[in-house]
């Protein structure tokens, strides 16, 4: 018998997956997407990985989540909806069939691959110390490359928010 | 006993609940450091924020209700509950129900690692500080739904005011704690608050502590950086259309988080519950929480609200380098050999 937590979690994200695709509000699609990614934090930490768990939370919540809001926001809200529901047709039956017994053949495959336990894999609790001692010294480049990375991204963005001084004169403030 | 399943008795089911609701935990949970502590602290400063303003506008302000008018919150919340809660037509009623709860939830769920003195915490985590930035991350989501949940302009401007302000000033807040970790070494905020039994980490994160403070003011929504609810231009913000019940979870849930961001404050920057041992530690947190709430209200009557491109450029070009500098400030601390001071 698995972890009953862990079973709470998955069909947390599990179902709030299927909501965040299935939404006909857009709005309520990234809800659904906030609270699947909370409860694969949920999952993260089940798992003693408390660091990462935290910034899946202030990352992809606090940040993705709320940057795809933003973006629905800024779409009207009559254009939300989806015009009218179609009926899945004869091909869109048979692509579900086949999708389904894909997602089983892989659910098989790794039911046969991964040893399965009913003992979660707790692993050893990782200091500050070690996390930054490994970042700096095992990781570093891959670090480095990343900064850079992300130095990049950022230019780039400022580049395309640029306004141009003829624009800025010609009122848009 | 009858069959396989021991049926307990009357006494030793009251023994059970009455050891659950004794047991150190639970009443960490519900009184001390918990619920009931939040929610008076969160009543408390409503009337102190209204006293002290008015002190400031040379009023008397809360006067009749109690002595001083202290039960005025009480008073105001009664009148609340008895409202009718109405929403505009077009709203959508469950994410503004909803939303408002989930407000006061993210509000009080900050305070179970912060120690309000030693071993009142709730629970002594050891990445205290990293889950309370990861809570203070998810009030965007919510405040952003609200707004749009209204089907109001002006609550809808104000959700996306308060969203782009508060995801500019988290990256300030995040970056102006680092120095206290590099000269802990910890993010338990029990920790960090004993390495300041010494010296406070103001004196020497004194840069780190004024990014901060601006940030906090900024993700509080509090004037200067109120431009999310800007009376004069968007009525009441996101919060125009709730009423009723909603409008008082939610405006509670704001207070709330004011007081457990002075509570967090209190514990980086201002020793936390150390100072002369006359009085318990628990009163001097206590203290000097309501003394940085206090500030806040007297910048509230101070300075006018500042205009949203200064608002942004301040978040980005400056705030955001003052943070870096005193990362670098904090690494010449080390460097010369002054960290042992901080070191647990």
């Amino acid at each position: 018998m698995p972890d009953p937590i862990f079973l709470v979690l998955s069909a947390v994200v599990v179902v709030s997956a299927i909501a965040a695709l299935e939404a006909r509000e857009l709005i309520y699609g990234a809800v659904g997407l906030a609270f699947s990614l909370i409860g694969v934090a949920g999952i993260f930490l089940l798992l003693g990985e408390e660091y990462l768990a935290m910034f899946q939370i202030a990352v992809y919540v606090g940040a993705v989540v709320v940057l795809i809001m933003f973006t629905i926001m800024l779409v009207r809200r009559d254009s939300g909806r989806p015009a009218e529901e179609e009926e899945p047709g004869r091909l869109g039956r048979a692509g579900a069939f086949v999708a389904g017994l894909i997602a089983l053949a892989i659910a098989a495959a790794m039911y046969l691959v991964i040893p399965y336990s009913a003992e979660m894999p707790i692993l050893s609790e990782i200091s500050l110390h070690d996390l930054g001692r490994t970042l700096a010294s095992g990781y570093a480049l891959a670090l480095v490359i990343l900064g850079l990375l992300i130095g990049a991204t950022a230019v780039g963005a400022l580049t395309l928010a640029k306004i141009e001084p003829e624009e800025e004169r010609g009122g848009a403030a | 006993m009858n069959g396989l399943i021991a049926i307990p008795t009357l006494q030793e089911l009251l023994n059970y609940i009455v050891g659950i609701l004794t047991s150190r935990t639970f009443l960490e949970m519900i009184i001390f450091p918990g619920f009931l502590n939040i929610m008076l602290g969160a009543a408390f400063l409503v009337w102190l924020e209204r006293k002290l303003i008015a002190r400031v506008q040379l009023r008397i302000g809360p006067l009749y209700a109690g002595m001083w008018g202290i039960l005025q919150p009480v008073a105001d919340g009664v009148k609340l509950l008895f409202k009718e809660m109405i929403f505009p037509e077009l709203a959508d009623k469950k994410v503004l129900i909803l939303g408002a709860l989930a407000l006061m939830m993210l509000a009080v769920a900050p305070v179970v690692p912060i120690p309000f003195g030693e071993g009142f915490v709730i629970a002594d985590m050891n990445i205290g500080l990293l889950y309370v930035f990861a809570v203070i991350s998810l009030f965007p989501t919510v405040i952003l739904l609200i707004g749009w949940g209204s089907n109001s302009k002006y609550s809808l401007l104000g959700g996306l005011r308060s969203m782009f302000q508060q995801v500019a000033y988290e990256v300030p807040m995040w970056l102006s704690v680092l120095g206290i970790v590099m000269l802990t070494g910890t993010l338990n905020l029990t920790e960090i608050v004993k390495a300041q039994q010494k010296v406070w980490f103001i004196v020497p994160e004194v840069l780190g502590f004024a990014v901060f403070f601006t940030a906090i003011l900024a993700e509080l929504e509090r004037i200067p950086f109120d431009l999310p609810e800007a009376e004069t231009e968007l009525v009441m913000g996101w919060m125009t259309e709730l009423s009723g019940v909603a409008f008082m979870v939610g405006f509670l849930a704001m207070y709330t988080k004011v007081y457990v961001m002075s509570a967090l404050m209190t514990a980086l920057f201002l020793g936390g519950w150390s100072g002369p041992s006359v009085i318990p530690q628990p009163v001097w947190f206590l203290a000097k929480t309501f003394l940085v709430a206090s500030v806040m209200v007297i910048i509230r009557g101070t300075f006018p609200r500042v205009r949203v491109d200064i608002l942004l450029k301040a978040a980005w070009g400056r705030l955001l380098l003052l943070a870096l500098a005193n990362v670098f400030v904090t690494a010449g601390l080390i460097w010369l050999g002054l960290g042992g001071i901080w070191k647990v």
